[in-house]
């Protein structure tokens, strides 16, 4: 009995075979030993097959005239359609890469591929000057090791950039920075006493004879503020070189200071003020013998 | 259908020639709708030339083709399910009882009209693998391909739906025995 079950399980799992007919024909042969004896698969199956075989043959009508012309109809409209657009991507392209042929549109490139580069090497020019003094800012630490030699340079730059800056703030910063980390060096000194009797700011110049006075011990640094004594205009600056003229007791610098009194538009106070330097320096340097204790006055009083 | 792709559209009117019939018979079994079948049959051939890049010559044609059948027919039942969906069975079954098809026998004249009925009442899922394995001759594999699962659950499936068709005719045709007496 129970092998009979399983064997009709057996004939439901291989039936959609079968009516397909695609069974193989051992099991084919199986199975229907099986149907020989078992009558209740024999009527299942009968049913089914029944069933099968009537919808084989269900009717379907004939699909109407119209089927073929539509779909005809339908294919031309795709073909012109798809022509039509392949045509007019085609043309697009073509005509855009002439368009890019024209002698209009070519100046224009050129035009501004020739902006392009003017403005790249504006903008590397622009960008290689702040970047000087940029880097030289971080570095005043280094700079103030007096020892390191080779660190000097980048400092010394900074000083000489600085002072040629076109506004006043930076040089008066240059000035006082050059006091700090490179007050000895010689380029560093010229440029001071160019400052000093060029520089348009009277502020500027007057910072920088302060530098300068402090670094007389220098024989040049002397030279340059005696020299520079007959080209100040500015009654602040030459009351100021007066008398450091005066503190620095030296003589050379009497004679630039005589020719400044011969000046017409002279400051009165200054004018004073020159002559008193004149009488300390001349008095000092006089004759030294007989009036050694005026002398030594002066000397004191200065 | 290869030769369509790479351009030749023409060479549509070769495959609208040998695969209409078997289309519309595809549709007309799932919708019992002779003109709504022929639009979809039209909508089918739109589509494959719409289409025709997603066909890679790997799979079989009729696999493809029926691919997209399915998904017309899905699209349309969408829209329209009241208008599709055998709602004029009685009408349908009338027909084929006086069709010319229904050769001469009235009893089997009478049990297609039954067997209509009793399709009409599987869900589109049964109909569709029925359709597909009887009347369209697909093959298992293939239509497991299609439906993209296991031969052996198409089989199962099939197995199922023939069982159930079995049921819904025979109780029509004992329903239709009372009414007669």
């Amino acid at each position: 009995m129970e092998a009979k079950f399983v064997n009709c399980e057996g004939v439901q799992e291989e039936l959609m075979d079968w009516l397909a007919g695609t069974l193989p024909p051992a099991r084919r042969q199986t199975l229907e030993a099986h149907l020989a004896e078992c009558p209740g698969c024999q009527q299942e199956l009968a049913a089914v097959q029944r069933l099968w075989t009537t919808m084989g043959q269900l009717p379907v009508p004939e699909p109407s005239e119209q089927l073929r012309p539509t779909f005809y109809a339908m294919l031309a409209d795709f073909q012109t359609a798809e022509q039509r657009r392949q045509r007019w991507s085609v043309a697009r392209i073509l005509e855009r890469i002439r368009a890019w042929w024209q002698p209009a549109y070519g100046l224009r490139l050129a035009y501004s591929v020739a902006l392009l580069v003017v403005g790249l090497v504006a903008g590397y020019g622009l960008k290689g000057r702040p970047d000087t003094t940029g880097m030289g800012a971080g570095q005043p630490v280094a700079a103030a090791e007096p020892a390191a030699a080779g660190p000097e340079a980048q400092p010394t730059q900074e000083v000489l950039a600085l002072l040629s800056n076109p506004s006043a703030v930076q040089r008066l910063r240059a000035v006082s920075y050059a006091e700090e980390v490179a007050p000895t060096n010689e380029r560093v000194v010229a440029a001071l006493l160019s400052t000093l009797n060029q520089d348009p700011n009277v502020n500027v110049r007057l910072a920088s004879l302060e530098v300068l006075a402090g670094l007389s011990h220098d024989p040049v640094v002397r030279q340059g503020l005696v020299r520079s004594l007959p080209r100040q205009d500015s009654p602040l600056v030459q009351s100021a070189l007066a008398d450091v003229m005066v503190r620095l007791q030296e003589r050379r610098s009497v004679r630039p200071l005589r020719k400044l009194l011969q000046q017409d538009n002279l400051n009165e106070q200054v004018k004073d003020k020159i002559e008193q330097s004149i009488e300390t320096l001349s008095g000092d340097q006089a004759p030294p013998p007989s009036t050694s204790s005026t002398n030594h006055e002066t000397r004191t009083l200065t | 259908m290869l030769q369509v792709k790479a351009g030749q559209v023409e060479k549509m009117g070769l495959l609208f020639e040998r695969y209409h019939r078997p289309l519309f018979a595809f549709f007309y079994h799932s919708s019992a709708n002779a003109t709504a079948s022929e639009d979809l049959v039209q909508n089918v051939f739109y589509r494959m030339l719409k289409y025709r890049h997603t066909f890679t010559g790997e799979g079989e044609f009729r696999t493809w083709m029926y691919h997209l059948a399915r998904n017309v027919l899905a699209d349309a039942a969408r829209k329209n399910k009241a208008s599709l969906h055998h709602q004029d069975v009685a009408d349908w079954a009338e027909k084929i009882a006086g069709g010319p098809s229904a050769d001469g026998s009235l009893q089997q004249a009478q049990d297609l009209a039954l067997l209509q009925r009793a399709m009409a009442r599987l869900s589109p899922d049964q109909r569709e693998v029925l359709v597909l394995s009887r009347l369209q001759e697909l093959k298992y594999e293939q239509i497991a391909q299609l439906l993209n699962t296991t031969v052996g659950a198409v089989k199962v499936r099939a197995h199922r739906a023939l069982c159930h068709l079995k049921d819904v005719y025979f109780k029509l045709e004992n329903g239709s025995k009372v009414r007669e007496l």
